[in-house]
């Protein structure tokens, strides 16, 4: 049984690292299509913007589709409770991000100036919503979703859409709508010159100081909003979200407990602090490449510390307490993580890997002239 | 003329197959099969150019 | 108990259908097109010359249009497990899940990271470098369908899992038997080879139909060359697998293949093939004129002269008898859900564990399972039976067209091949209306296998009207109308581009040759174009 209390912890560490590669790697291309009408005010300039992440969009998307899956495959109740219970916003998410890879690749292929304006419209919702309704959705999270199940394990979700947009998920989803527009502002002045390099730097500067003030507000109020605590569980015992041995508490303050069980952790809230002053001080003196990589660092402190507050909850039920989906009663069988741990060991480092070498090989700055010659360019 | 024996040896395979396989090792196969069909594509291509260069040499 | 409503149902289901058909529009070009584009490139690389590279950027543009929309509409299934399929995910996430995970690791992120390179990686990689990318594109994407059709194989024939009362879902009890299952294997080469089949056809007809107009000759007729070998194969293949799927789903899924073959009666073996039928799924009989071959049914599927096919109205009485059986091991479970101590209330569950789903079945009747009647139970095994009408002709119309491709590919090589023979005019014009064909039956495939597999999500384990999330009927419409509206536009617009950029044809070698479509007869292969230049 031990055994499977890691893996179940393991599956935590990797879907939060799934998070954190999605939130930078998507995060950016949003954060371009977000700023996208912004920087680039000629057709030629939005050209530059968008040929700087076209090679690499796709593969960055990946990230997405590989965080539903790795939900899917370890925390299979959670994928089916979330996924069903913020149907209508799954539904906005998820419409507003198809239109991510047809605008990509159908914007340019006409000339009409109606035509590409009107993607570049959709190329912004594209951007800015799915990077709101994300962090909205980690804002619910840390609030408790109203959910409970019936004694077949059917889900069933007694709130309204509307209630998910509430003050502090919609702070929540601004932070990370400002996260997007520092990395996307990063890169594309890694890869841009003159004007375009001149308002993404602005834009970079901007939005790390108002990333930093929410991320403050956020945490002030989660420190004050009621968190839960748990008590009962077997972390080693098959997954099973109605066992009645179970006690959730719920208090307000509470998702500060493990800080003040382990100060250490308050690291990470710093390392968010430390980055992006430093990831804006960079930006602002034009060196992109390590404000980019700050802007990295920043959303791995700001999901740690997402992390590390609620855990060991993932989803907590605001009307059933003792339904809450946690790491000790979500996960998937031993045995699918163990054969999953075996795949993750292997493909993820070759992921890295080629990813890197992706960007290696389009590496360099992109210009109008050879945007407009070149027969492939988006 | 060509065609329907062309058309007839097809349906010879498709027989053959259906004999071999009931449950076969079809990964493998597809695996080879596909190897198989993209060098016999890229060769016929290259067969191509062979037949139009003999040809005007000819002419 | 909260269960979705039949209105919910109905609604979820004719969403997914509608989505997974529209993604299935473009996955099949994906998985062919691709290789076909590697096929292309490696002769450029091998001989060098150029007009081969100009062939994979030409289809290769037409490529990246459909992939496109293949990427946005994959990220929509994705999730719709999730989102309308709740209960399902729970209860066989765990299995289900694993594959569209691995999908992820292996194969998209190498599919989508190596098209960016494909793309626009033409001046930045070296020849071989390129290649390679391709060719790993194509293998991504191929590798992709293969994880997902493992997934789906699971919910043909489910092995390698066993029921957990204390999780209350299925478990996965061995990988290998996932990812080896007979299902998942000629399921897997059956989809991929039908996307080859798609990506020839295309290469093909839009090649003839150059070739019909006398433009880009040059490169029309190499193509065309290349997709009619290539199509020729993969055709063969498609077809034979087919069998193979058959006769898989002979010993695993007898209702589907029933409902296939329009068997009502079991018939003496070996059963006879019904070219012709008219089934009527209210009459439980076949109306109208028939026309049989005898004895081929049963030689194709069981691949034997006396095995013997049970028929619909059987497997109804089989499926009475597992209702019946699955009733006290359901009504077990139920205890042992409320008191984890009762442990007889769990051997109970244990000795009518295969049979749960068929309770499920009769629970859509009978909430109650206490209280239900016989007249219930009988009804319920109805539901067991797939829609039988159109589970036939769907099949039936995918086999008609998948030899009407054979013939047609094998004449378009066989002209192709011939040295002094032209290609007849009439092949080339008619050539263009042949398009549809391969995705029609891709389309008529899906339906054929996952009407079949209808009253399941899972075959015998987990019955589809209480899979779905128990969403207001209000949140149904709405999504449903917003994907009809979203996915209209977007074909539309796919296909403006995609014809636009048909018409318009390669930029660069084949361009000069334009305009010589005046109705003359253009020889596939021996076309003195090159003259006509100098």
């Amino acid at each position: 049984m031990e055994v499977y209390i890691v893996l179940k912890v393991v599956w935590w560490l990797l879907l939060g690292i799934l998070l954190m590669g999605l939130a930078i790697m998507v995060g950016m291309d949003m954060g371009v299509g977000t700023i996208l009408r912004y920087v680039g005010r000629t057709d030629g300039e939005r050209r530059v913007a968008l040929n700087i992440i076209g090679p690499h969009w796709d593969g960055n998307q990946v990230w997405f589709i590989l965080g539903g899956g790795a939900i899917f495959a370890a925390w299979p109740v959670i994928y089916a409770t979330a996924f069903s219970g913020l149907y209508v916003v799954m539904l906005l998410l998820l419409w507003t991000m198809i239109i991510r890879p047809v605008g990509f690749e159908y914007r340019s292929k006409l000339p009409s100036v109606a035509w590409r304006n009107a993607w570049d419209w959709g190329l912004f919702v594209s951007g800015f919503v799915p990077m709101l309704v994300f962090g909205a959705a980690m804002g619910n999270a840390l609030q408790g979703f109203p959910y409970h199940f019936e004694w077949n394990m059917a889900s069933v979700y007694t709130g309204s859409f509307i209630s998910l947009f509430n003050p502090f998920a919609i702070l929540a989803g601004l932070l990370s709508v400002s996260m997007s527009i520092f990395m996307g502002a990063a890169m594309l002045m890694n890869r841009a010159d003159g004007p375009l390099f001149e308002r993404s730097r602005k834009l970079l500067v901007l939005s790390g100081p108002l990333a930093l003030l929410l991320f403050s507000i956020g945490g002030i109020w989660v420190a004050n909003m009621q968190g839960y605590t748990l008590s009962g569980a077997t972390p080693g015992a098959v997954s099973n979200p109605l066992d009645p041995r179970v006690v959730v508490e719920s208090a307000s303050g509470a998702w500060l407990t493990n800080f003040r069980a382990i100060p250490a952790l308050w690291l990470l809230p710093l390392l968010t602090y430390a980055s992006v002053v430093l990831g804006t001080l960079a930006g602002r003196a034009g060196k992109s490449h390590f404000a980019w990589w700050m802007g990295a660092l920043a959303w791995i402190g700001i999901l740690g510390t997402v992390g590390v507050a609620m855990f060991p909850f993932m989803m907590p039920s605001s009307t059933q307490a003792a339904h809450s989906l946690t790491v000790w009663n979500a996960s998937s069988s031993e045995h699918t993580l163990v054969w999953m741990s075996l795949w993750t060991a292997v493909f993820v480092p070759a992921i890295l890997a080629y990813t890197s070498w992706a960007f290696w090989v389009m590496r360099g700055k992109v210009s109008t002239e050879q945007v407009e010659n070149d027969e492939h360019a988006y | 003329m060509r065609i329907i024996i062309y058309f007839l040896i097809s349906l010879w395979l498709i027989f053959l197959g259906v004999i071999l396989g009931d449950y076969g090792p079809w990964y493998f196969a597809w695996l080879v099969g596909t190897v198989m069909i993209v060098l016999i594509s890229a060769a016929g291509g290259a067969l191509m150019d062979t037949q139009l260069e003999e040809e005007q040499q000819h002419k | 108990m909260i269960v979705p409503s039949e209105t919910v149902v109905e609604l979820s289901r004719w969403q997914f259908a509608a989505t997974a058909l529209y993604h299935f529009l473009f996955v099949p070009l994906t998985l062919g097109l691709s290789f076909i584009l590697a096929a292309m490139e490696t002769v450029y690389v091998t001989t060098g010359r150029v007009i081969y590279k100009e062939m994979a950027q030409f289809w290769g543009k037409l490529f990246a249009i459909n992939f496109a929309l293949g990427v946005a509409t994959g990220l929509t299934m994705e999730f719709e497990f999730g989102t309308n399929w709740s209960f399902y995910s729970h209860y066989v996430g765990d299995i289900f899940g694993a594959p569209l995970a691995i999908e992820g690791l292996m194969a998209f992120f190498m599919e989508s990271t190596f098209v960016g390179l494909m793309l626009f990686g033409w001046d930045r990689l070296s020849k071989a470098g390129h290649l390679s990318v391709t060719f790993l594109v194509a293998l991504g994407s191929n590798l992709s369908a293969l994880w997902i059709l493992v997934a789906n194989g699971f919910m043909q024939d489910p092995v390698g899992a066993t029921f957990n009362p204390v999780s209350q879902r299925m478990e996965l009890t061995s990988f290998f038997d996932l990812l080896f299952s007979h299902d998942a294997q000629s399921k897997f080469v059956h989809t991929s080879i039908a996307g080859y089949v798609t990506g020839a056809m295309f290469v093909v007809t839009i090649s003839a139909w150059y070739l019909s107009r006398g433009r880009h000759v040059e490169m029309a007729r190499r193509s065309l060359r290349m997709g009619a070998l290539f199509g020729v194969f993969s055709v063969i293949g498609v077809i034979t697998l087919g069998d193979a799927l058959g006769f898989v789903a002979g010993s695993a899924q007898p209702t589907k293949l029933a409902a296939m073959e329009g068997m009502w009666e079991t018939e003496p073996a070996p059963a006879p093939l019904k070219l012709i039928a008219f089934p009527s799924d209210s009459e439980q009989r076949n109306v109208g004129p028939t026309l049989e071959l005898p004895g081929v049914a049963g030689i194709l599927i069981t691949h034997s002269l006396d095995k013997e096919l049970p028929g619909i109205k059987e497997l109804e009485k089989r499926a009475a008898e597992r209702i019946r059986n699955g009733i006290p091991g359901m009504l077990a479970l139920q205890r042992y859900r409320e008191n984890p101590d009762d442990q007889a209330a769990l051997a109970t569950v244990r000795e009518h564990e295969e049979d749960l789903g068929y309770a499920m079945l009769l629970m859509r009747y009978a909430p109650d399972l206490t209280q239900a009647t016989p007249e219930q139970i009988e009804q319920a095994a109805r539901d067991s039976i797939p829609p039988v009408w159109l589970t036939f002709w769907s099949f039936r119309l995918m086999i008609g067209l998948a030899f009407l491709m054979l013939i047609y590919l094998i004449a378009m090589a066989t002209f192709s091949l011939s040295k002094q023979c032209a290609a007849h005019d009439f092949l080339l014009k008619i050539s263009i209306w042949l398009l549809p064909a391969p995705f029609l039956a891709c389309e008529l495939g899906w339906l054929t296998a996952e009407l079949g597999r209808q009253p399941w999500t899972v075959y015998e384990k987990l019955p589809t009207w209480i899979s779905a999330s128990t969403h207001s009927e209000a949140y149904l419409y709405f999504s449903l109308i917003g994907f009809t509206l979203i996915y209209l536009v977007f074909i539309v617009i796919e296909m403006f581009l995609m014809v636009k950029f048909i018409r318009q044809g390669p930029a660069g070698y084949g361009h000069g040759l334009a305009g010589g479509g005046s109705g003359t007869i253009q020889p596939v292969l021996s076309a003195p174009v090159r003259h006509e230049e100098a």
